[in-house]
């Protein structure tokens, strides 16, 4: 377990992209059905807490995501026996992760590349 | 995206809205407990954890309220809980609610009760096809030009074959001697009977359902078209009713037609059959005086009525030389509507001019209440804003309930819309022509709905919208003033309630003046003595009763009911006295100085009278005698005439032993009596009486008899009634009422119009003190600390109580001066209706002044001494 969060964010923590919650969640849940907490703190540790994921963003994109029918959701016991809704991804949700993964794949490379370039002498 | 379980979700989450809030609260907790426990094995202590762990979660009530937003039925459940939030709102300050609903409620009902009357009498159109082509025709004087004189008629005849530019002209027989006896035995009963010419279907432009109407060569034929419910109780509904008789009278008359149902005469309304006129009395140039038609024309196609006049007039030169006697020779076309509305349509305008200002009273009313409270509830607004309440939800939760509000008061406005139209029906008692259309129209209604609801958003939202940008810190740092009770606010308010009491007193003024023209009314000498006198008509059937028989029965019965215990005189006359216009016969003096001029030439009201009239109705003989037993059908033809008569024809000389021309005959005056007033307002008229033994000959007049009582009129009906059907078991008393109420009918307009503004004028009064006393104690409320300054201070409670009234009186003293310049501006319109009293009567005006005041110092006072009676470490230390 990584250390306690202090209140104040570290100072290396990022913001998370617009629009990028939803495929991260949707990734997670792709491992494994989660209830919020656990989206929540498991988005933290893969990021290595750089991406702390606030309750008032998770939970109003989680009812959206249900909404769109990407996820279910149940009621089911957690090892420790407290109820807790999990959420579980749909086929339709599999597919909207495959559509974000490559969209975001392309748009994140192509972004590499321009924040890579050098100034090349044209026609070189 | 997937649009059904987008949708499927949506309604699910509208239907358990309760499960998901549960489940929810539920999650969140979980949440909360996870986070507290995963810092807590890190070594946080139990309460830094749970500290840390609500931080980072940002406040529960907040996430909340973001995944209601995200779940997409929030419209629709924050309005229902608006909604419920609004009436719990409501409900928790009972006052407030049931004062804007009753204002919204009164200015919603009252407005739309009065419009759709004046709607119903004067912008409705006569219900007959294209109406605007319809005028009617009264024959005036040089001397004269403005008077409404019935028709002779040698001249409709005149006008009927010559008049080019109307399409038809009909005339109707004017008087109510003229109806008819029908059935038999025990069954019998008098019906209207109108004798029409055979044009009258056709300007109408309604025609009988079955048959025909009247043909021009029926003139003197015994047809008769009847009235749909006369056919259905007469002739059993037979559709083959038509040429059958149909006995009226003890004459046989064959049906022509049957009129449709509902179908009502433009100028006498309800009329159970109509029969021809008899026109034979045209061809004989001796009744070139004799006015007795009503005539109505249609004018042809699109003609101007003052191209039809002009047309008119230069037939009235031919007229004039073709028949020099004639005492009326011009004639004057009014359009039918305006003539049967005529005096009302001032009455209506000022009643919808009290209309408009009651309902602008009832929006500033409201506009003020709105402010009151949403300054009331600054605080409130601002600690719900601070602790998460989106601006935009505060602004539409505000906005639901004003409209609950106005929802309440228009539903309320409904019910007190009904229930004044039935009073107003009730209280015109048929005084104001065509209201028996009245109907409560849905577009009027719509209108005040709209209106009142408008107001009540606009001003409720204002509010809100004020809250909306000033910062909840500063509200509730106690910086309170700035947005409670901003001084630009007080003083709008304060304005709000300066027009209250200006719209009131203008009301005030209007209805003081009515009602003291209303009594002088009342003062004014009509020149009988109407009191304890019984009036009954009774109808002779012609068949059975010839001139000889009708000439002794009216004596006959006079003379027996006189002797009845309780009576003092009884007599018959042709029209009630004071009861209008009536047979006007042009009359000329045949001696004196005026014989023959064409000065002496005057319309006079002619009456023929049985029995002991005169004392009957207390006229005093001036003069002279009245007529007695002398005065039969061989003996010379004599009158009696009335002082003003005396005066204009024989001026400075005594009328009795003169000799008149009057209605084709020459007679002698023997006598003089008391002026009487031609309807209820005291204008004079010049009377001419007859006797009826003389005159019975000339036509069935059927005279309303009057019998004046030294007892109740209980005690003397039952044996009248037994004294009548002693000389004849077929006749009934008919329509038995008091001559007071039978002249007093004609005011019932007046009466109608004097209610209404005091209902109108009372209501505006209230919501003027209610106005000045809110505005007053609220502001006593926001220096509620102030004053206890000062009284801490030393100053005495007078001084406080002067400083709140000071402030009452400032804004009563500038709405007065401000009503004063509205009574002023509105004198002209009221002036008309007015009856010897002027517009700017200082007794009205200081009395209303004085009235208005006095409220105004209760309604000031009251804010006043609490202001004094707040103590002040109490108040001081609320802060």
């Amino acid at each position: 377990m990584p250390p306690a969060p202090p209140a104040q964010p570290a100072p290396d923590r990022a913001d998370l992209l617009q629009g990028t919650l939803e495929m991260l969640v949707l990734k997670t849940l792709a491992l494994e059905p989660l209830h919020g907490w656990g989206i929540a703190h498991r988005i933290q540790s893969m990021s290595k807490d750089v991406f702390l994921v606030t309750q008032g963003s998770l939970y109003p994109a989680l009812i959206r995501m249900k909404r769109r029918g990407w996820v279910k959701t149940s009621w089911r016991v957690t090892e420790n026996n407290r109820r807790a809704r999990y959420y579980e991804l749909t086929a339709a949700g599999h597919r909207q992760l495959d559509t974000e993964h490559s969209t975001w794949q392309r748009a994140s490379s192509a972004i590499n590349l321009i924040m890579s370039a050098t100034l090349a002498p044209e026609g070189a | 995206m997937n649009t059904f379980s987008d949708i499927v979700e949506r309604i699910r989450g509208l239907l358990f809205r309760r499960s998901d809030e549960r489940e929810l609260a539920e999650e969140l907790r979980f949440h909360l407990d996870m986070e507290t426990e995963h810092l807590r094995r890190t070594g946080v202590s139990e309460h830094d954890a749970r500290r840390h762990s609500l931080i980072a979660l940002g406040g529960v009530e907040r996430v909340k309220e973001d995944v209601r937003d995200a779940r997409g039925t929030r419209l629709f459940q924050d309005s229902g809980a608006d909604v419920s939030f609004a009436t719990r709102t409501l409900r928790r300050n009972p006052g407030f609610a049931l004062v804007a609903i009753l204002t919204l409620a009164i200015g919603i009902g009252g407005t739309t009760a009065v419009f759709s009357v004046v709607n119903a009498v004067l912008l409705q159109p006569l219900p007959y096809s294209q109406p605007g082509q319809l005028v009617r025709l009264y024959q005036n004087s040089a001397a004269h030009p403005d008077d409404r004189g019935f028709v002779t008629p040698v001249h409709y005849l005149d006008y009927r074959s010559r008049m080019s530019s109307f399409e038809a002209a009909a005339a109707i027989e004017t008087y109510s001697e003229v109806g008819a006896d029908i059935g038999t035995g025990d069954g019998v009963r008098r019906i209207r009977l109108l004798p029409v010419t055979a044009e009258y279907f056709d300007i109408v432009r309604v025609h009988p359902e079955i048959g025909r109407g009247l043909q021009p060569q029926d003139e003197n034929a015994t047809v008769v078209v009847v009235s749909h419910s006369l056919w259905l109780e007469q002739l059993r509904g037979d559709r083959s009713a038509v040429g059958k008789t149909l006995t009226m009278s003890g004459r046989p008359y064959v049906v022509a037609g049957v009129m449709p149902d509902g179908f009502r005469d433009p100028i006498v309304g309800s009329v159970d059959a109509w029969v021809p006129v008899d026109l034979a009395p045209g061809r004989d140039v001796s009744n070139a005086d004799n006015h007795y038609f009503s005539v109505i024309a249609r004018l042809r196609g699109a003609t101007p009525i003052a191209s039809s006049q002009a047309e008119l007039d230069a037939l009235s030169l031919t007229l004039a030389k073709q028949y020099p006697s004639a005492s009326y020779v011009r004639a004057r076309l009014y359009p039918l509507k305006e003539d049967i509305v005529g005096s009302s349509s001032r009455a209506l305008e000022i009643l919808l001019g009290a209309v408009a200002l009651v309902l602008l009273l009832v929006c500033v009313n409201i506009a003020n209440l709105m402010l009151v409270r949403g300054s009331e509830r600054a605080r409130e607004f601002a600690v719900r804003s601070a602790i998460g309440a989106g601006r935009a939800r505060l602004v539409r939760q505000m906005l639901i309930e004003s409209l609950t509000l106005a929802l309440a008061g228009d539903v309320a406005g409904l019910v007190v819309a009904r229930l004044s139209m039935s009073g107003i029906v009730r209280l015109a008692d048929g005084a104001v022509p065509r209201l028996e259309t009245l109907s409560l129209d849905p577009r009027l209604l719509l209108f005040s709905v709209v209106v009142a609801t408008a107001c009540a958003l606009v001003f409720g939202l204002a509010p809100a919208l004020r809250i909306a940008r000033t910062q909840p810190g500063d509200v509730l740092r106690g910086q309170s003033r700035s947005s409670t009770g901003g001084s630009a606010q007080m003083r709008l308010r304060e304005w709000l309630v300066v027009s209250q009491v200006a719209l009131a007193f203008v009301l005030l003024v209007a209805a003081g003046l009515l009602l003291s023209s209303f009594q002088r009314i009342r003062d004014v000498p009509l020149g009988v003595a109407p009191a304890n006198v019984l009036t009954f008509e009774l109808h002779l059937p012609t068949v059975r009763y010839d001139s000889t028989r009708r000439a002794a029965f009216y004596d006959d019965l006079a003379a027996t009911v006189a002797k009845i215990p309780g009576v003092r005189a009884a007599g018959g006359i042709s029209r009630l006295p004071a009861t209008g216009n009536y047979h006007v016969w042009g009359t000329q003096p045949l001696t004196g100085p005026l014989a023959r001029t064409p000065r002496g030439d005057i319309g006079a009201q002619q009456r023929v009278v049985a029995g002991d009239y005169f004392r009957a109705v207390g006229i005093p003989v001036i003069e002279g005698r009245v007529f007695d037993a002398q005065d039969v059908s061989g003996a010379p033809d004599r009158v009696v005439v009335s002082q003003t008569f005396a005066r204009r024809l024989f001026p400075g000389m005594s009328a009795v032993g003169q000799r008149i021309a009057a209605g084709g005959r020459q007679s002698d005056i023997i006598g003089v009596v008391g002026d009487v007033s031609i309807n209820n307002e005291g204008a004079e008229a010049a009377y001419v009486y007859h006797s009826h033994r003389q005159w019975a000959g000339n036509r069935a007049w059927a005279l309303t008899q009057v019998v004046s009582l030294n007892t109740s009129r209980a005690h003397v009906e039952r044996p009248i009634a037994g004294a009548i059907s002693a000389i004849d078991q077929q006749l009934v008393m008919f329509k038995p009422a008091m001559l007071e109420d039978v002249i007093g009918r004609g005011a019932a307009q007046r009466v109608l119009m004097l209610r209404i503004l005091l209902v109108f004028a009372g209501v505006a009064i209230t919501l003027a003190a209610l106005g000045l006393f809110g505005v007053l104690s609220f502001g006593v409320r926001l220096r509620a600390r102030e004053f206890g300054i000062r009284m801490a201070l030393g100053a005495d409670s007078g001084v406080v109580r002067r400083m709140v009234l000071r402030k009452g009186f400032a804004v009563t003293a500038i709405g007065l001066g401000l009503g004063v310049v509205g009574a002023l501006m509105t004198s002209r319109l009221i002036a008309s209706v007015l009856f010897h009293v002027s517009p700017l009567d200082p007794r009205v005006m200081l009395g209303s002044i004085l009235l208005m005041g006095a409220i105004a110092g209760l309604a000031a006072y009251l804010p006043a001494r609490r202001a004094t009676q707040s103590d002040p470490l109490s108040v001081l230390g609320s802060e």
